[in-house]
């Protein structure tokens, strides 16, 4: 998995690429990429899903890690462009009520409200 | 004067922002103007009260009381008709012409005025001067009520609550200066040019106090922003009636309307017993009005004195209760001090504790007073005020009154020495007193409810929300029920297999996996039978019915034959390093079905081992469910790494309260690995027992800034979820004091221009956050929570509420320290604070840093 970084206004914008699996990882997690982000006082953030193929447990552990850091600093967190496979697992487990999921970055980035 | 000149001179005097100077520069004006005005004529007024019969004091105070009404009711048509504005100006006006009507009255009843001109008026005046003074108390009472009324109605329109705070004690200082100014201009001018001349001075403070009311306004939007206008800009329109159905609706307003009610009457009790030992001097109307002058003088220049050393200090300092439990607790004490004291001292005594209720009125009663409407709605503590200030005070005057006049007539008042009229008048004093402690008591704690009403949420808590909505244990299981289908249909089928033991495996799941009815059962049971590569039993699934499908199973995995199987198995797999990384999962994974043993406890441990994180995590989802001790240094030792740290946590929490004292001891060695102490704090939070917490706190006290964040989190969380488990409030609170001194030095290293850069705020953002989370821990959390999401989010309105609720929920040394942090202030301003503060707390300065 390879993680790149991109600014938007003031949003991060994290282009995953890969799986966000146990076995995939590499030298930062997710949620240790989104904290130093925070830490630098970054609060809005996009997970771009277009090239994730498939998350394990672990790579849901991750997301949602990082949702809660962000949302309890005041932030947020959405997601882009998953994949239909991994939407149905989202909705089934219920994470679509709790995570912003667009299909459309530019609908993703408005969100933010920021101008 | 420009404005950063005017700001220099303000702020030595008061805890000012830039964009208040003007603002607070004539609301200062505004009420020096008024108490101006208002002390030259409440010494003229009471002079021609104490000439005339007593008898008639109370029917002055029932007067004012009745004919109020009719007033308010006026005031309410002219407020729904004209603009702020021209009302201002126009109740501005009357007052001035209508004064200047009183000082030819009053030069006319002056017996030393000679007139050769035989006029009706000039006859009429010199015979009835009874009517004019009974005339002139009810227009003294009415313009003192409006024009402090309307000026705080200008400052509550102006200002918001913490502004008003911060400036509340600037405000009553201009007016202490002003009734000083009023008063020294009395006591030096009265003798000489008499009470009626004095009054002349009134019009032209009166005529001034327009053109600051214009300014005021012209800065109202300004200070409050286009935003904050809402409902504080708007100008309510409701009525007499409307006023009086808001207060009656309102609990707070009738404790409010009550607490004033009854320091009205207690200082009117006071009153006549001043007024009956001032009478049985003797004195002249010269000698008599400069008495009361000078009097005011002295309570005024007292007044201002306790006031700039001790009003602030005290609100900052004990809040809102104790300023507000001060006045009637002193006049208490003092009222029954009359009880014992002979009759010689009687004017001494009433010169002290008239003094005392109107030092009191003019300083802390009257700042405290003030702060309890502000955290009504503005429309209706605009109405509200209105109608208490003007209508509640006189209507307890006319209560005063009237018991004033039952005493006369029942008691027969007009046989008895002054001695035994100021004692009868002293047990009323005390009694209202004593309603008055109570009340005091019962609102404060609806102030705070009043406070919190306006604060909401910006935001849930994250945890909480996922908890609300995802199932996470069942949320993992599916994702690794849907990958293991890749890799091996054994897996898969036990995956499988505890999904319907969960009672997770919904149609919509089915339908993700593509399960076919029927097809579940017979691969869970293939795949069961099925461990080292051939069918057991063929095609026993489909033979099975749903209800018996997982005792089938479970009975299955008890038989003798089927342990010795898999045991062979399970040895041979984790035996030989090559076997292929796949098997080794299962082999995890199968575990956790098996009853223990000492080999399967032998195979589990040597799974723990396993370099695959893959591996490692069936392996502790296994090592969760047999609680084998000797597997907790295996265990602990993945908390390390970030891919099995996780499941390292759940198996960790699977053990229960009993590892607590191993949890504690790993968490205290310092030799361990930090990204395992790290872990470590999530497991005892998780855990969520009174021991756990205690642990967590006590590792805090330590100080450590490598486990600060994780602890920092875990006793939140624990907060959260179990809000009955205590904190021990010395450790929290020591810990909040190095969080709060390492921001101080952080901000303090990176100077003015550096303080506002994105990186130091970030820290110090962060380093805000984790206090607030402590003091959730040993304050109310959610308050703490609400004041922490409007400060940081909320309006400038919401996040001045939340400084004021915090204000008066955290302890004095607390808020002392953590404000200055929060609150909005000029970069140079918080600099000088947290230096100061950081030397008190010990913290380095920047140039030891250096």
């Amino acid at each position: 998995m390879e993680i790149r970084t991109r600014d938007y206004n003031s949003i991060v914008i994290f282009d995953i690429d890969g799986e966000i699996r146990r076995s995939d990882m590499t030298d930062e997690t997710l949620h240790q990429l989104v904290k130093s982000q925070l830490e630098r006082g970054r609060r809005d953030i996009l997970l771009n899903f277009e090239n994730v193929e498939f998350v394990d447990s672990f790579g849901v552990g991750e997301i949602l890690a990082s949702y809660i850091s962000t949302n309890n600093l005041g932030g947020k967190l959405k997601l882009v462009r998953i994949s239909k496979k991994l939407y149905l697992i989202f909705q089934v487990t219920g994470l679509v009520r709790v995570l912003e999921i667009y299909d459309d970055e530019d609908a993703a980035l408005k969100s933010f409200g920021r101008p | 004067m420009n404005g950063s000149r005017l700001y220099r001179i303000l702020r030595r005097l008061a805890d000012i922002r830039p964009d208040e100077c003007r603002a607070a520069a004539a609301l200062f004006a505004h009420f020096f103007l008024v108490t101006f005005a208002f002390y030259i004529i409440k010494a003229v007024k009471e002079n021609y009260q104490i000439g005339v019969n007593e008898r008639w004091w109370g029917y002055f105070d029932l007067g004012t009381a009745v004919l109020i009404g009719f007033v308010v009711a006026l005031n309410a048509r002219l407020l729904r008709r004209l603009s702020r504005r021209r009302y201002l100006a126009l109740t501005g006006l009357f007052f001035a012409a209508s004064v200047l009507f009183f000082a030819l009255i009053f030069h006319l009843i002056d017996p030393s005025t000679r007139t050769f001109f035989f006029t009706p008026l000039f006859v009429f005046v010199r015979y009835h001067p009874i009517a004019f003074v009974f005339l002139f108390s009810f227009w003294a009472d009415i313009f003192i009520a409006m024009s402090v009324t309307q000026f705080w109605i200008s400052a509550n329109d102006v200002l918001n609550p913490h502004q008003a705070k911060r400036l509340v004690g600037f405000l009553v200082t201009g007016g202490l200066l002003g009734g000083i100014a009023g008063s020294l201009l009395t006591t030096g001018l009265s003798a000489a040019i008499g009470p009626a001349r004095l009054l002349l001075f009134c019009p032209a403070a009166l005529l001034f106090i327009l053109a600051m009311v214009r300014v005021e306004q012209d800065e109202r939007d300004k200070i409050r922003g286009e935003a904050e206008a809402g409902p504080g800009g708007r100008e309510s329109k409701t009525g007499y009636l409307e006023s009086l159905k808001i207060v009656r609706r309102d609990r707070y307003l009738r404790i409010l309307a009550g607490v004033l009610a009854s320091a009205m009457i207690v200082g009117q009790f006071i009153n006549y017993q001043f007024k009956f030992i001032v009478k049985a001097q003797g004195w002249s109307d010269g000698a008599r009005t400069s008495f009361l002058a000078t009097f005011f003088l002295a309570i005024l220049v007292i007044s201002t004195v306790l006031h700039l050393a001790t009003t602030g200090q005290i609100l900052r300092r004990f809040g809102i209760r104790l300023a507000l439990l001060v006045a009637p607790t002193v006049l208490l004490a003092g009222s029954l001090l009359v009880f014992a004291l002979p009759a010689a001292t009687l004017l001494v005594w009433t010169c002290v504790i008239r003094g005392s209720d109107k030092t009191f009125d003019n300083t802390i009663s009257q700042s405290v007073r003030e702060l309890l409407y502000i955290p009504l709605p503005a429309d209706i503590k605009f109405q509200a005020k209105i109608f208490i200030d003007m209508f509640v005070n006189k209507f307890a005057l006319g209560i005063g009154a009237v018991i004033y006049w039952v005493l006369y007539r029942v008691s027969s008042f007009a046989y008895k020495t002054t001695e035994v009229r100021v004692r009868e008048l002293g047990v009323f004093a005390v009694g209202f007193s004593l309603v008055w402690i109570a009340l005091i008591l019962i609102i404060y704690s609806e102030y705070l409810g009043a406070v919190k009403r306006d604060l909401l949420r910006k935001w849930q808590d994250a945890q909480g929300v996922v908890k609300q909505h995802v199932d996470m244990d069942a949320t993992r299981l599916i994702f690794d029920t849907i990958q293991s289908r890749e890799k091996s249909s054994t897996l898969y089928a036990m995956n499988l297999f505890e999904l319907v033991q969960r009672e997770k495996l919904t149609p919509e799941l089915m339908e993700v996996l593509d399960l076919k009815e029927g097809e579940l059962k017979a691969r869970s049971m293939d795949a069961l039978l099925d461990v080292g590569g051939g069918a057991y039993f063929q095609g026993v699934g489909e033979t099975l019915s749903d209800k018996d499908f997982e005792a089938e199973v479970r009975e299955i995995m008890a038989l003798d034959e089927f342990k010795l199987v898999m045991g062979k198995r399970l040895a041979e797999i984790t035996a030989k390093r090559e076997a292929p990384e796949v098997e080794r999962m299962e082999a995890a994974r199968l575990i956790g079905d098996m009853e223990p043993s000492a080999d399967i406890s032998a195979a589990l441990g040597r799974l723990l081992r396993d370099p695959s994180p893959d591996v490692v995590h069936y392996a502790l989802g296994s090592a969760a469910v047999h609680l084998r001790k000797a597997h907790l240094p295996l265990i602990i030792r993945h908390l390390g790494n970030p891919t099995t740290r996780e499941s390292a946590q759940a198996a960790l929490e699977a053990y229960g309260p009993r590892i607590e004292d191993i949890l504690k001891r790993h968490l205290q060695d310092r030799g361990e690995r930090p990204e395992v102490r790290q872990g470590l704090p999530e497991v005892l939070a998780r855990l969520a027992s009174q021991k756990a917490a205690d642990i967590l706190t006590a590792q805090l006290a330590l100080g450590e800034d490598d486990l600060e964040p994780e602890l920092v989190d875990a006793l939140y969380k624990i907060r959260s979820s179990r809000p009955k488990i205590v904190f021990r409030t010395d450790r929290i609170k020591s810990a909040i004091l190095v969080l709060l001194r390492k921001n101080y030095e952080r901000l303090l290293a990176a100077g003015p221009a550096g303080m506002e850069g994105s990186d130091v705020r970030a820290a110090a953002s962060l380093g805000v956050k984790r206090i607030f989370d402590l003091l959730t821990l040993v304050h109310p959390a959610e308050d703490i929570v609400k004041a922490y999401q409007n400060i940081l989010q909320g309006s400038k309105k919401s996040g001045d509420y939340s400084l004021e609720l915090l204000d008066n929920i955290l302890d004095r040394d607390l808020k002392a320290w953590l404000l200055p942090l929060i609150e909005d202030l000029p970069a140079e301003e918080r600099l000088r604070r947290l230096g100061k503060l950081a030397r008190r707390l010990g913290a380095a300065s920047p140039g030891e840093k250096s």
